[in-house]
């Protein structure tokens, strides 16, 4: 191969001319933005689904929470506002589209929650999707941890095994600051002090009783 | 792996402090290599008779604005994490005026002042000296000065966003800028040259 025309040609040309044939190819390749290029294994995702891999309950993130897992993060992904009413102990919030620009590690066990699952599991695939595998969500949202962590309820004639349980399930609910209740149905109350001026506890109740609608 | 490495978790604060070093002595090092240490040469920009200084900033610019692209491109560098100032109007300003009257006054700026004075020049040590009193100044100072630092925020802002052209396209355009620049930049120089070599034959006349 006779390369006499690059010496020809010049260094300078000729990393010019390189500069010019990468953006060249730059014009035409789309985007580089990771977040916009997400890839999906939808086989792996549905298996992590059908194996119940893909969340956790209450109980379970409670125990996270209160054994100190390293490199634990509990996203809160509901708005601003709702987060300050009301949100579970060391959880950070980051809005649904800022998920995607957010620095996790990849050593991190990411958990995501909304008021009910279906924006947290939404949110799941998106993470999943940027390639990180500690993704997991809470099932049934902050209704569920409202409802097993915080007002955890045993009816009087259960049998010794579920009362075991209950009791174990106490001990963490006391922990978070909990009432289990035996027999009784259960009252939510909120977990966190409203800061006064902000949303007073008749407004969050109400924003309780809309929480059926799913997300 | 994925970079930025910092930001991905591969190395700590202490480590980075090392990667910043290496670094910094590979872009003193190049910066010296490329006559930027000088202020004489320096100068030559603003007296149109010597373009380097132009001509190593953009080719630092597209060569690490392809690098960054082609890099996300294909996946090892997370663009969305790469750091962007934010633009807050009236102070950049007015240090941008600060800083301009710095450059022209010492022929350095605060990169090639330092190597400056490492490579033994008296004026780089004075500049760096100068830098260094404005750096302590403003830090003591901080707390007066923190209303105007933070006025005017725009937050960040780059040309795709800024301009909603394709990322790709950006680049191109750029490159095309730059390498019409740098025939720009040949140009005015063997002008300039052939002036002054005019010049000094009508003087010896």
């Amino acid at each position: 191969v006779n390369l006499r025309w690059l010496e020809q040609l010049g260094l300078a040309r000729i990393v010019g001319g390189a500069a010019l044939v990468l953006g060249l190819l730059a014009a035409l390749a789309g985007t580089p933005d990771r977040a916009r290029n997400a890839r999906m294994d939808v086989e792996s995702l549905a298996r992590a689904v059908e194996h119940e891999e893909d969340h956790v309950t209450a109980i379970e993130l409670a125990e996270w929470i209160k054994g100190r897992k390293p490199g634990l993060r509990v996203v809160d992904i509901r708005p601003g506002a709702d987060f300050a009413a009301l949100h579970i102990p060391t959880a950070e919030q980051i809005a649904l589209s800022d998920l995607s620009r957010t620095p996790f590690r990849r050593d991190e066990t990411i958990v995501l929650y909304s008021d009910g699952g279906a924006h947290a599991a939404q949110g799941w695939v998106f993470l999943r999707a940027l390639g990180y595998d500690r993704v997991y969500f809470l099932r049934g949202g902050l209704r569920e941890w409202l409802g097993d962590v915080m007002n955890p309820t045993i009816s009087a004639t259960a049998g010794d095994s579920a009362k075991k349980v209950f009791a174990r399930v106490s001990d963490l609910s006391r922990y978070f600051g909990g009432t289990p209740r035996v027999g009784a149905a259960p009252v939510i109350t909120p977990v966190v002090p409203v800061p006064a001026g902000r949303d007073s506890i008749a407004a969050l109740r109400a924003k309780l009783s809309v929480w059926g609608r799913g997300c | 792996m994925t970079a930025p490495f910092f930001e991905y978790g591969l190395f700590g604060s202490a480590f980075s402090l090392i990667v910043a070093l290496v670094v910094g002595i590979a872009f003193g090092w190049c910066l010296e290599r490329s006559g930027m240490g000088s202020a004489r040469k320096l100068m030559g920009q603003f007296y149109l008779t010597d373009l380097t200084v132009f001509k190593v900033m953009f080719t630092a610019i597209i060569t690490a604005m392809l690098g960054i692209f082609w890099l996300g491109w294909i996946g090892i560098l997370d663009i969305a994490r790469v750091y962007v100032p934010e633009t807050y109007i009236l102070p950049q300003l007015l240090g941008g005026i600060i800083f301009g009257v710095g450059f022209a006054t010492a022929g350095l700026c605060p990169g090639t002042s330092c190597v400056s004075a490492v490579t033994g020049r008296g004026d780089g040590a004075a500049a760096v000296l100068g830098m260094l009193s404005g750096v302590l100044l403003a830090g003591l100072f901080f707390g007066t000065l923190e209303p105007f630092y933070e006025s005017t925020p725009h937050g960040t802002f780059t040309l795709p966003t800024m301009t909603r052209a394709p990322y790709g396209v950006v680049v191109f355009v750029i490159v095309g800028v730059a390498l019409a620049g740098f025939q720009l930049a040949e140009w005015i120089e063997r002008r300039a040259k052939s002036g002054a070599s005019a010049r000094s034959t009508a003087e010896a006349e």
